[in-house]
């Protein structure tokens, strides 16, 4: 008898939108301060 | 090319590759028959907790660096990278209860390894609040090196948590005496994702880097 695959791939988005949002934000963060100290 | 420059590119790059590593590890990597889908959280939960390690890897040495030499650049390389650390450390904590939700039937457990990852993103966000709060650059180097060696003594605690105590979190895979125990296809996309973790962390710690060379507040 085959064990039937679980379904939960909605945990595994999360954690990739996630990641993605934490590390393209970043790097936004990062360029706005520098352009905030270039600025200033 | 000025160093923030460089950094920039880095880390594009590293963003593109990191869109790779996704199209890698959801279409061409195979799905692992007990956990499902939600074990390919393991391919940005790892790379992250490897990046975050890393960085306070770097800290602790820059702190021990900076105590004897008394040379800035180390305090502002450690404050780069503890910056950049907590970043990954934030990756690794919501990725993890993500995965532990569907295998483990719980978001979170008071584990060895748990625990000590916790006390972990405790210290990066504990080393950010001091230098925020120390207004003298010596004695804020100084406070905050020591906390930076303090986090470097709790990286071998965390990697070896799995075989000194009873713990639910997984062995080590790859980084152990043995051979990596999972097929190669998987061992190559986390390899590659760990990769690219390390460029992104590259690439942000050269541009905060520049950034307290620049703004001399960090």
């Amino acid at each position: 008898m085959t064990e039937a695959i679980p379904q939960n791939a909605p945990y595994m988005v999360a954690a990739y939108v996630v990641t993605a949002a934490i590390l393209v934000g970043y790097a936004i963060v990062l360029a706005l301060r520098t352009r905030r100290s270039r600025d200033s | 090319m000025t160093l923030v420059q460089r950094g920039r590119w880095l880390t594009g790059i590293g963003l593109l590759l990191l869109g790779g590593v996704y199209l890698r590890a959801l279409a061409f990597t195979p799905v692992e028959l007990h956990q499902g889908p939600a074990q390919k959280i393991f391919y940005v939960h790892v790379p992250a907790a490897w990046s975050s390690m890393l960085a306070m890897g770097l800290v602790g040495l820059a702190s021990i660096l900076y105590l004897l030499v008394r040379d800035t650049r180390y305090d502002r390389f450690a404050a780069a990278s503890a910056e950049v650390g907590t970043v990954f450390a934030c990756v690794m904590l919501t990725t993890g209860p993500l995965w532990a939700k569907p295998i483990w039937g719980t978001w979170w457990t008071w584990d060895a390894r748990l625990t000590l990852t916790l006390m972990l993103f405790f210290i990066f966000i504990g080393y950010q609040l001091l230098r925020g709060a120390v207004t003298d650059p010596a004695v804020r180097a100084r406070s905050a090196a020591v906390v930076g060696i303090c986090g470097l003594v709790l990286l071998p605690f965390i990697h070896l948590s799995v075989y000194l105590f009873r713990t639910l979190h997984p062995q080590p895979i790859v980084l152990k005496p043995s051979a990596p125990s999972a097929p190669p296809e998987m061992v190559t996309t986390l390899l590659l994702s760990v990769g690219v973790f390390s460029l992104l962390y590259l690439g942000f710690v050269i541009q905060r880097y520049a950034l307290g060379g620049a703004a001399r507040d960090d």
